[in-house]
C-alpha cells in the first residue's frame, strides 16, 4: 500500500545527499580516465595533458609566478566586470522594453517587429561592426553581452504580463491604485518570477558569447582572450585550465546566483513560471 | 433599533423617514459587447447596509453587471449610481472579492492585507493596525507572515475578505466567493461573513448561483433572467439574522427561489436549442 509506506518517517544517513555524490564520481571517473590515458601513453599528452598538470598549471597562474602573475584571476575578474556591465544594462533597458510591449500600444507597434528582425541574428555576428565602431576595447565585449542577455529579459518580461489576469489590475484599481502605483506594487513584483527566469536564460547565451567575443575583440585578459592568446603559445594546459574556469564560472553564476534569487523570490513566493 | 432591524420591518422602503438612504441605484442599465448583450434593463435600488444577493443561470451577466458596479466595466446604456453619483471609476469606497481570490502571492497575508492603505499613502505602521482589526475578525491570526500560496482555499478567502474590509469601503462586492471552496469551508466562511457583515455594517452585493448561499445571507435576493438578463423577481427574506439554515420559514424562501430560477433555466435552455 503506497498510502501506509508513505506515512513511514524516513530516516537520513548522515552522508552529502546523492545529489552532491553522483556528478563528483561521474566527473571523477572521466578525469582518473583522462590522466591514466595521458600518463600511459594512450592519448598524445601534449594534445591531452593530463588533468593533474592541468590544474597544477592554473595553481600557479593563480599566484604571484604565474606568467602574469596572478594571470587566471585577472582573466576572471575582467570576465566577470564585462559580464556584469553588459547583464546590468541588458537587465534596465530589457525590463523597460519589455514593459513598453507588454503594457503600452506604442511600445508593440515600435519594439515587437525590431525585435522580432534583431531576434534570430546570432549574437557574434554584430562583432564586426562593434569592432569599427568601439575598436578593441571593453565597450565591443560588453555590447556583445547586453545582446546576447536582452532578449530572453524582453521575451520573458512580455510573458510575465500577459500572465497577470485582469483582475489583478482590477483588484488594484479598487485599491485607488494610480497608473504608477499599479505598476510598482503589481507589475512589476508579478514579473519578477519571470525576469529571473529571462536573467537565467539570457546570463546563460551572455556568457557563452561574451567568451567568444573576447577570443575575437578583447586586448588583453578575459578568459576568451587567454584561450585563445594561449593557442599562440601552443599552451595546452593553460587552453584546458581556462576552458574548465569558463565551466566552473558559468556554473556558479547560473546555479549560485541567480538559484539565490530563485530562493529568495519564486520559491519562497510558492510561484510557478510557465513557460 | 439597529439598521438591520430598520430595513427588515420597512420591507418596501417607503417610510422614507425610516428607511436608509439609497446606496447603489441601477436605472435601466444595460452592458453589451458588441453584438452581444451581456445586461439590458437593470433597474433597482439597493439600499445602505442592505445585503442583497444576485441569482440566475450561469452566463447571464450577473457578474458582468458587479463589474460594473465595481467600475472594471462600463455601461452601454442607462446609469448606475453610488450615492446618486454616476460610476465612472473603480474606487476604494468599493471594495471586491473574486471566487479566485486574486491574492498577490510575492506578499504575505499581512502585506496582502496592508496593501490597500499602503497605496492610499497610509504609513505602515498604521496600515498593520488597521489590518490587525480585520486579521483577528476573519480568524486570520498567526497567518500574518505566511505566503498565500501555502494557504487553503478557505484561508485564501479569508484573506481577500480582509483586504478588501481593510480599505474601509462602504460597500462590498462579492463574486461568487464561495464558488472555489469545498462544503465544509465554506458554511465556515459563510458563517464568519455573515457576522463580519453585522460587525462592519457596510452595503453587501453578492453574486452567486446557489440559492441556500442567497437566502441564508441577503435580505434581498434579485433574480436574473436568462441572457439579455433583466430582474424577473425581487424576492425579501424577511427573517432576522444571524439565520439559521434549518429554519423552516428559511426553507420555505428557498423553494420560492428555487420555482422562480428553475423556471428561467428552463426557458434559457429552450432558447439555447432554439425552440
Amino acid at each position: 500500500m503506497t498510502l501506509d509506506t508513505a506515512e513511514i518517517p524516513r530516516r537520513r544517513l548522515p552522508l552529502p545527499p546523492m545529489k552532491l555524490i553522483r556528478p563528483v564520481v561521474s566527473l571523477g571517473v572521466l578525469f582518473g580516465l583522462w590522466e591514466i590515458a595521458a600518463r600511459t601513453g594512450a592519448i598524445s599528452a601534449f594534445l591531452f595533458p593530463p588533468p593533474s598538470a592541468i590544474f597544477a598549471a592554473l595553481w600557479i597562474s593563480a599566484g604571484p609566478n604565474g606568467d602574469p602573475p596572478y594571470g587566471i584571476l585577472l582573466d576572471i575578474a575582467l570576465s566577470l566586470y564585462r559580464l556584469l556591465a553588459g547583464v546590468g544594462l541588458a537587465l534596465v533597458l530589457g525590463t523597460i522594453i519589455g514593459l513598453a510591449i507588454g503594457l503600452t500600444g506604442w511600445g508593440r507597434a515600435v519594439f515587437k517587429p525590431i525585435i522580432s528582425a534583431l531576434m534570430p541574428i546570432p549574437t557574434l555576428a554584430w562583432t564586426p561592426v562593434l569592432l569599427l565602431v568601439f575598436g578593441i576595447d571593453n565597450r565591443t565585449t560588453i555590447t556583445v553581452v547586453f545582446i546576447a542577455a536582452s532578449f530572453e529579459i524582453i521575451y520573458n518580461v512580455v510573458t510575465g504580463i500577459e500572465m497577470m489576469t485582469r483582475k489583478v489590475y482590477w483588484v488594484a484599481a479598487s485599491m485607488g491604485a494610480s497608473r504608477l502605483q499599479t505598476l510598482r506594487y503589481v507589475v512589476l513584483p508579478g514579473i519578477l518570477p519571470y525576469l529571473i527566469t529571462g536573467l537565467k536564460l539570457g546570463v546563460g547565451y551572455a556568457w557563452r558569447a561574451l567568451i567568444a567575443a573576447e577570443m575575437l575583440a578583447a586586448s588583453s585578459h578575459g578568459l576568451g582572450f587567454m584561450i585563445y592568446d594561449a593557442q599562440e603559445y601552443m599552451d595546452m594546459k593553460s587552453i584546458y585550465g581556462g576552458i574548465l574556469t569558463i565551466s566552473v564560472m558559468g556554473l556558479l553564476i547560473e546555479r549560485g546566483v541567480i538559484g539565490a534569487l530563485e530562493k529568495r523570490t519564486i520559491e519562497k513566493w510558492g510561484v510557478n513560471v510557465e513557460r | 433599533m439597529s439598521n438591520v432591524e430598520k430595513i427588515l420591518s420597512d420591507p418596501v422602503g417607503e417610510t422614507a423617514t425610516l428607511a436608509p438612504k439609497p446606496k447603489i441605484t441601477a436605472e435601466g442599465a444595460g452592458i453589451r459587447f458588441g453584438s452581444i448583450v451581456a445586461v439590458e434593463d437593470f433597474t433597482t435600488v439597493i439600499r445602505e447596509r442592505e445585503f442583497v444577493s444576485i441569482i440566475g443561470p450561469s452566463g447571464c451577466g450577473k457578474s458582468t453587471l458587479l463589474y460594473a458596479i465595481a467600475g472594471f466595466l462600463k455601461t452601454t446604456s442607462g446609469v448606475l449610481k453610488v450615492d446618486g453619483k454616476p460610476i465612472v471609476k473603480p474606487g476604494p469606497d468599493r471594495g471586491i472579492v473574486f471566487q479566485e481570490f486574486v491574492l498577490f502571492p510575492w506578499r504575505t497575508v499581512l502585506r496582502n492585507i496592508t496593501l490597500g492603505p499602503e497605496i492610499a499613502g497610509l504609513p505602515r505602521a498604521e496600515a498593520e493596525e488597521r489590518a490587525r482589526k480585520w486579521i483577528r475578525l476573519t480568524g486570520l491570526g498567526g497567518f500574518e507572515n505566511a505566503y498565500p500560496a501555502t494557504l487553503s482555499g478557505g484561508m485564501k478567502q479569508r484573506v481577500a475578505i480582509a483586504r478588501a474590509l481593510t480599505c474601509e469601503p462602504d460597500i462590498l462586492l462579492l463574486d461568487e466567493p464561495f464558488g472555489a471552496l469545498d462544503v465544509q469551508t465554506k458554511n465556515y466562511v459563510m458563517k464568519d461573513l455573515q457576522d463580519l457583515w453585522i460587525a462592519a455594517s457596510k452595503t453587501i452585493l453578492m453574486v452567486t448561483h446557489s440559492v441556500q448561499e442567497a437566502t441564508l445571507m441577503a435580505d434581498r435576493v434579485l433574480i436574473l433572467g436568462a441572457r439579455p438578463s433583466r430582474i424577473v423577481a425581487d424576492v425579501r427574506i424577511d427573517l432576522p439574522h444571524p439565520r439559521d439554515p434549518l429554519d423552516q420559514r428559511l426553507g420555505r424562501y428557498r423553494q420560492e427561489v428555487t420555482e422562480i430560477l428553475s423556471a428561467e433555466v428552463d426557458r434559457a435552455m429552450k432558447g439555447e436549442r432554439g425552440q
